[in-house]
């Protein structure tokens, strides 16, 4: 008993020695994967937030317009954001010119301070949610990653982004503005590429991220508006970026299991560590972290099934 | 000294020890909360049979839910009294039966860092059964503040009850959920404000089905969970807060 209680004590002690040494000289590593001609991608893995990923679980991406680079996101850090920044200046000679956030997550926003302040654009909600749920997500994201995130500061952007068809150099830009994952979700489709950047609409063989929608059953519609563009290729927020839409149908998929399952369990009566534990069909195997991401979406959306399930006793 | 006599007395010294078996999980808390919560000599015993589920971590760590299934324990409980070893106030509730044994109940409690829970159930012999839990500290990255704590709205709703009954075979399960901040006393200066007292009667003859006494680690807008045999009539909820308020429903016959 007494080498479990010291052992649990010396934990921390011991992680952070490793991560001192292991991130000496380490970088994020990051590739830019070319998917069509001036429109690359870099990929993280779908792995949770952790010290050994400082996390780099999250897809970014960069388009060169003939008259500067449109950036996609930012990263989990100050450090990333200046990985990412290094990597277009060495991939592309033009400027970086725009740098849209697509929503409030720390993992998206948080490589802010590696770029020109006048160059981030975000819609005027997602900024809201930004000021809101800042510092608690820093918070958040200094326990979970630890060094890697040292000197990073939340940098809200200068400009506000504005829905609709947007005319960059060659290029002609779509921009969309949906709820479904935290109420203010910017998806951006390249007319000539026809590539459609979902941000965290769509993940790909990763459990969704659920505790910010404001509903299962909106994100859902979103996705089949989503559906109707002409892409021909789909980078998610995280996951694989893939030709046509079987990304989309398996985030359509898990969200229409989960409400209906939830529907079921509330209907039923069940308690939050019962549906916690409930089968998750075979089908979601490939998902990564799915009991973990079932844990979190069970404690924030279930009450409100619980609720919609009771009834109001007087 | 034989290697075998040398066990014989490390036994004995664990016996020694008023019955109390050791942690499996190693808390420093285990055996002051034991004798806070259940006395000095009691006789205690871990029991597999006792289903305490909790979530692996706490991802809102002011609604941390707890499901306590007895569908598998063979006595009928005559006292369970559960807590949250590094809470400031430990104690989560103590339950008192009446007329009819419970064999679930479920509801939220807060944490204040990675912490063990237990229940302990007492048998009809005075013996203690405990069933023990882990809970980790917090969730994943992306979890805001919790908003209802925010909300100055609170008081609109306050002492709103929802309610239904669920059938599970030859019980019927009652979920409740009553609209009260239940602040624990222990953060910026807001007094203590919660439930104290929970129970439920028997709307035929008014006889007690159960008694619930909560304590601080009780969450937020509690929903309860109660399982028990088919009462004969619609029964009566009845709660009390520190402050005096009482809240009363009749809850709705089966309707699931
Ligand atoms: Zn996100």
């Amino acid at each position: 008993m007494m080498r479990h209680f010291l052992s649990r004590l010396m934990a921390p002690i011991l992680v952070g020695l490793a991560c001192a040494t292991a991130q000496a000289g380490t970088d994020y590593a990051l590739e830019a994967m070319e998917i069509e001609p001036g429109v690359w991608v870099v990929e993280g893995s779908t792995e949770n937030f952790s010290r050994e990923n400082g996390g780099n679980i999250v897809n970014t991406a960069f388009l060169e317009t003939g008259a500067g680079v449109v950036v996609i996101d930012t990263g989990p850090s100050r450090r990333y954001g200046e990985a990412l920044k290094r990597l277009i200046e060495g991939t592309t000679h033009e400027p970086i010119t725009h740098v849209l956030l697509t929503h409030h997550h720390p993992d998206h926003v948080f490589g802010n301070q590696a770029f020109d302040p006048d160059t981030l654009y975000m819609l005027d909600t997602a900024k809201e949610l930004l000021r809101r749920d800042g510092e608690a997500f820093a918070d958040n994201m200094y326990r979970l990653v630890g060094d890697w995130m040292r000197g990073t500061e939340i940098i809200m952007p200068e400009k506000t982004l504005h829905p609709g068809e947007w005319e960059v150099g060659n290029r002609r830009l779509h921009l969309l503005e949906f709820t479904g994952h935290t109420g203010s979700d910017l998806v951006v489709f390249d007319e000539e590429s026809k590539v459609l950047f979902a941000a965290d609409l769509v993940f790909h063989d990763r459990a969704l991220t659920t505790p910010q929608s404001p509903g299962l059953t909106t994100w859902i519609e979103d996705l089949e508006l989503l559906e109707a563009l002409p892409f021909r290729w789909l980078v998610p927020g995280h996951g694989a970026p893939s030709m046509g839409n079987m990304a989309l149908q398996q985030t359509r998929d898990y969200l229409a299991w989960l409400d209906e399952a939830l529907t079921r369990a509330a209907s039923e009566g069940w308690s939050m560590t019962e549906v916690t534990a409930m089968d998750i069909p075979s089908r979601f195997d490939a998902l990564e972290g799915s009991r973990y991401e079932l844990t979190r979406t069970v404690t924030h959306l279930y009450p409100a099934y619980e609720k919609a399930a009771l009834m109001l006793l007087e | 000294m034989s290697r075998w006599w040398l066990l014989v007395l490390l036994w004995a010294g664990l016996q020694a020890h008023a019955g109390v078996p050791a942690d499996p999980f190693g808390s420093p808390m285990w055996e002051y909360n034991l004798e806070r919560y259940l006395g000095a000599d009691v006789q205690v015993r871990h029991d597999a049979r006792i289903d305490l589920q909790v979530p692996a971590f706490a991802e809102d760590s002011a609604q941390v839910p707890l499901t306590l299934d007895l569908a598998n324990f063979p006595h009928r409980p005559q006292r369970i009294i559960a807590w949250v070893d590094l809470n400031p106030v430990p104690h989560l509730f103590t339950y008192e039966p009446g007329v009819t044994p419970l064999r679930l109940i479920a509801l939220n409690f807060r944490v204040q860092q990675a912490t063990t829970v237990r229940a302990a159930v007492q048998d009809d012999e005075g013996i203690w059964h405990v069933a023990s839990a882990h809970v980790d500290a917090a969730g994943g990255g992306c979890t805001a503040p919790s908003l209802t704590a925010a909300n100055p709205d609170w008081e609109r709703s306050f002492g709103t009850i929802r309610g239904r009954a669920f059938s599970r075979g030859d019980h019927l399960r009652y979920k409740t959920s009553v609209m009260h901040p239940m602040d624990s006393g222990m953060v910026d200066n807001i007094p203590a404000f919660f439930i104290e007292q929970v129970e439920l009667r028997d709307g035929g003859e008014d006889e007690l089905l159960l008694r619930l006494m909560l304590s601080e680690s009780a969450a937020e807008n509690p929903m309860f969970v109660f399982e028990l045999p088919h009462p004969l009539a619609a029964p009566r909820l009845w709660m009390r807060d520190n402050h005096g308020n009482v809240f009363e429903r009749r809850l709705e016959g089966e309707t699931g």
